[in-house]
């Protein structure tokens, strides 16, 4: 009798053009998430690979320039390191258009090379990109709820409820297939798309792939939960229909803008314009100062570099230049630690507000998972940090000694891959998504019980 | 206006507000807005006090650098902050996607740093509260929520034959419910906006500027515009559905698709069409050029060859050194604007391609009234594309003017003998500091910024016609059963 039921309501919801129509929108929008997303990253993937024979050719012109004054040498030369796209960054670019994925340097100060952006069109930001991410989060909701929110609510209006529920014992049951059928058919719909991105992505069928689509469909069930919830009490389909895209307002827009609101008061960054004019003082005042202001800070920095010769006399020397450029760095350290210091109380006032909200939760932890959040950025600025520090460190030597340095010696530190290790999913969001749906659940059956009474 | 059409705007008006759900709604939306202007307003005055203080602080510590050669004047540089306009707490724009600070230094343009979106874990890719997001966004779903049913209730109830049998005609009844429509979003929004000019006026202590003024008038009816064509699409979307249920479902398909989607694939595939260049080849591209024209830093560049030779023969001297003038100063003018040339070339092209690229959504304006008001409300609150681009010029010379004040004060007064390795560098006094003057961000007159966005302004202007047209000729094709 049950399976029949079930069957039956398949056969109903497919024999709906509209049904179908929906699923068919999904699916191309999906499919168009899919194109974009994936063209985003390929062009990022390109302005690499090209990179990587520029920095080549710009060594080897800087070379024939400077090569004869290794100081003023490594004054221009650059060097390029990297943030790999993972595969998953095409399915949720996340960040990636507004942090920069290439980040180029020389070997002075970091401080006022390192927050440089790319070039990149505010309009386009603005708007925001379209990938599957998108589709799951913004569109799929709304077609749960298109497909699901008249389901009692319509038998209701054309009359045909009060014969069913004279009928049978259980007309509850009635409800549950219908909405049985919606959730597979939604679930098929999401397998499809998941499907394809894993052969048009190039995905692997890992741990990562499994963490994504079951976050997505917990995040899924979460909206037909709330459905459910809405549907419970046996309103009109213009109520239920009111209500529904009324939460998805709130859920999807409302409540993540107004939460930014808060947060870019509460957080705001002075720091970062303060770094950047201690580091550009930092630097500049030492040229008028006397040598030992900047030396014996240096020394202390780096007491190995004590070894070589500094003649003091001599108006100009890039020993003294590196030194004052390494002051500005100094200088801009307490601003930095600062600045690192709230973007992590905004990452945290985030995290705790996406325990509440679905949307914001699954946008996060994709983007944490595709490795292309703010997190994945700033590891990827440390890790230029230290790649710098390590071309700094070899070439100091050659460069206060005065030496010529061999091309060869900076070719062997060409472009400099980062690979971000992706964490986990954390388990907080799946609970949080799994009691905000049970709860929805729950009470939403208690609701129908009373109704059904 | 006829007296049938009051008093249907009339009626239908005071029926929505008897609703409790509508009343509700009105209230939410009343109190987000004021959330908005508040802390819209707060976050304005935090971000543009900050800025102030930094810029203060920039010109303080450029005058009071000491006595030292120009040159270093000119790579310790200037820092500019991009201010925001009085009215960004209205719209935020791009505000939040463009970035701060940049720094202006002689031989190399950097790029504006440090947005807000760069300090953000994405949470912002939903959006921001902002008066004219609840403006844009909101209040359609009200006239949506309010309106559907505002022809097609009368027709399943049967009132409609009643009414169109006595004296009312068709266009009185779409006008007329066009009207209580627009009456319902005006009686939230004039109310607030007399608010804002008051708050506006204490926090600025009436020190309006009358371009401000032009600007908020504008914005004040622009908005209304967008909430008549809305109220004109909901009650004729009422009228010719087949039934309630239908006309709120095409209401809230086409609110989804108008004001969720479509912006974001008109720009995608302005992206995709135009694609713009990443900052290394852009650079790459740049560096190629100069090196064409003449590479300053080679001594047997033939264009600065002949220049030298040039130099020696009009001076007769055989020596560069025997100049009158300093003739590294002389050859770093020379090179500053063969390369910012070159830069401002390759940076047109740019722009050029941001432009095609916006275009796609721009022309989508015409096919949405969304997003022509947004660009709109952009333009007139100074949050646009176009604003951003003009501090990125403004700066751009301003760090020439300063490159080439530095390279001229150089010419004229350090001496062309090099000091030898342990002698003290050349230096000019500290007093001609002064002669640079500070960084000064114009805001667009509001005449130029609505000329040079005329198709914003046209686009919705035209909603404003095909609205009024689709109620005046739409009547044929409405059925009364």
């Amino acid at each position: 009798m049950r399976q029949n039921l079930f069957l039956f309501e398949l056969k109903i919801f497919f024999r709906n053009t509209s049904s179908i129509t929906a699923i068919v929108i999904l699916l191309l929008a999906g499919f168009v998430g899919l194109y974009f997303g994936k063209t985003f990253i390929e062009r990022q993937e390109n302005v690499v690979q090209k990179a990587i024979n520029l920095q080549k050719e710009n060594t080897g012109n800087n070379y024939e320039h400077f090569g004869e004054d290794t100081g003023l040498f490594f004054y221009h030369n650059k060097f390029s390191v990297a943030n790999t796209a993972t595969k998953w960054a095409a399915f949720s670019n996340g960040q990636r258009d507004i942090n920069p994925y290439l980040i180029s340097v020389t070997m002075l100060g970091l401080e006022g090379q390192i927050y440089d952006t790319d070039i990149a069109n505010p309009s386009s930001l603005l708007m925001g990109n379209i990938d599957l991410g998108f589709v799951f989060i913004f569109l799929f909701p709304l077609v749960i709820i298109a497909l699901s929110y008249n389901i009692l609510s319509s038998q209701q209006e054309n009359g045909v409820w009060i014969l069913l529920r004279s009928q049978t014992s259980k007309p509850h049951l009635i409800i549950w297939n219908k909405l049985l059928v919606r959730v597979l058919v939604i679930f098929a719909t999401a397998f499809v798309l998941m499907t394809a991105a894993l052969f048009y992505l190039n995905l692997e069928l890992d741990l990562i792939f499994f963490s994504i689509f079951g976050l997505i469909l917990l995040y899924l069930t979460f909206w037909f939960a709330a459905v459910f919830f809405v549907i419970s009490f046996g309103k009109t389909s213009n109520f239920n229909a009111s209500s529904l895209i009324g939460l998805w307002v709130g859920l999807a827009i409302v409540v993540p803008a107004s939460l930014n609101l808060y947060l870019s008061a509460k957080y705001p960054v002075p720091e970062a314009l303060k770094n950047v004019m201690e580091q550009r003082q930092g630097y500049h005042e030492k040229w008028d100062l006397p040598k030992n202001v900047t030396m014996e800070p240096f020394y202390k920095h780096y007491p190995q570099l004590k070894q070589y010769p500094f003649d003091e006399q001599k108006t100009f020397s890039w020993f003294w230049y590196y030194g004052m450029q390494q002051m500005g760095d100094d200088q801009a350290l307490e601003s930095r630690k600062a600045m690192e210091h709230k973007l992590e109380n905004r990452q945290q006032f985030a995290s705790v507000v996406a325990l509440f909200f679905p949307t914001i939760q699954t946008q996060l932890s994709v983007n944490s998972l595709a490795g292309s959040d703010l997190k994945s950025h700033l590891d990827f600025q440390n890790f230029v940090r230290d790649y710098h520090e390590k071309v700094r460190l070899h070439f100091y030597p050659v460069i206060f000694q005065e030496q010529k340095v061999s091309l060869a010696e900076v070719e062997k530190f060409g472009l400099k891959h980062y690979k971000n290790p992706v964490s986990p999913l954390k388990l907080e969001s799946v609970i949080s998504l799994v009691l905000l749906s049970l709860i929805l659940l729950i009470v939403g059956n208690l609701n129908f019980r009373r109704l059904f009474k | 206006m006829s007296n049938n059409i009051f008093i249907i705007a009339r009626q239908s008006f005071r029926m929505a507000y008897s609703n409790k759900a509508t009343f509700a709604f009105a209230v939410l939306l009343s109190f987000s807005l004021v959330l908005a202007t508040f802390v819209g307003w707060k976050n304005y005055k935090v971000q543009n006090e900050q800025r102030l203080q930094y810029k203060k602080e920039v010109r303080k510590q450029w005058l009071a650098n000491p006595d030292k050669h120009p040159h270093r004047m000119a790579h310790y540089g200037y820092l500019a902050f991009r201010e925001k306009h009085e009215l960004s707490f209205f719209d935020f724009g791009i505000e939040s996607f463009a970035g701060v600070s940049i720094f202006l230094e002689a031989h190399k343009q950097n790029s504006v740093n440090f947005s807000e979106a760069s300090f953000s874990n994405g949470m912002l890719r939903f959006g921001e509260l902002s008066v004219a997001m609840v403006l844009q966004i909101l209040f359609p779903l009200l006239i949506i929520f309010v309106g559907y049913n505002c022809i097609s209730a009368e027709r399943e109830s049967g009132t409609l034959k009643i009414l169109l049998c006595q004296n009312t005609t068709w266009k009185d009844l779409l006008w007329g419910k066009t009207f209580g429509l627009l009456a319902l979003s005006l009686s939230i929004f004039i109310p607030f906006i007399i608010l804002t000019i008051i708050l506006w006026g204490i926090l600025s202590e009436w020190q309006l500027s009358g371009d401000s003024v032009v600007r908020l008038l504008l914005l004040i009816g622009g908005y209304i515009i967008y909430f008549f064509v809305i109220s004109v699409i909901t009650a004729l979307v009422s009228a010719l559905s087949s039934g309630s249920r239908p006309a709120l479902t095409t209401l809230l398909a086409s609110w989804i698709f108008f004001i969720v989607i479509m912006p974001r694939v008109t720009q995608s595939v302005g992206n995709q069409i135009y694609p713009s260049p990443s900052k290394i080849p852009f650079l790459a591209n740049i560096a190629e050029d100069v090196s064409k024209e003449g590479d300053s830093h080679n001594p047997d560049d033939p264009h600065y060859a002949k220049i030298k030779d040039s130099l020696l023969k009009k001076y007769n001297v055989d020596d560069v050194k025997k100049l009158p003038f300093n003739y590294g100063g002389f050859i770093m003018a020379e090179g500053e604007k063969i390369t910012s040339n070159i830069y401002s070339r390759h940076q047109k092209n740019l722009n050029k391609t941001f432009e095609n690229q916006n275009s796609i959504t721009k022309l989508a304006s015409f096919l949405n009234p969304y997003l022509a008001l947004k660009e709109v409300s952009m333009i007139l609150t100074a949050s646009d594309y176009s604003t951003y681009t003009d501090f990125q010029n403004q700066a751009e010379q301003y760090r020439y003017g300063l490159a080439q004040k530095m390279n001229q004060l150089q010419i004229e007064h350090i001496s062309n003998e090099k000091p030898a390795e342990h002698e003290k560098p050349h230096i000019i006094s500290q007093n001609n500091w002064a002669s640079q003057q500070d960084f000064e961000y114009h805001f667009t007159k509001i005449s130029e910024a609505v000329s040079k966005n005329s198709t914003a302004f046209s686009a919705l202007f035209f909603w404003l016609v095909v609205s009024i047209f689709a109620i005046q000729f739409s009547v044929k094709r409405i059925k009364t059963i």
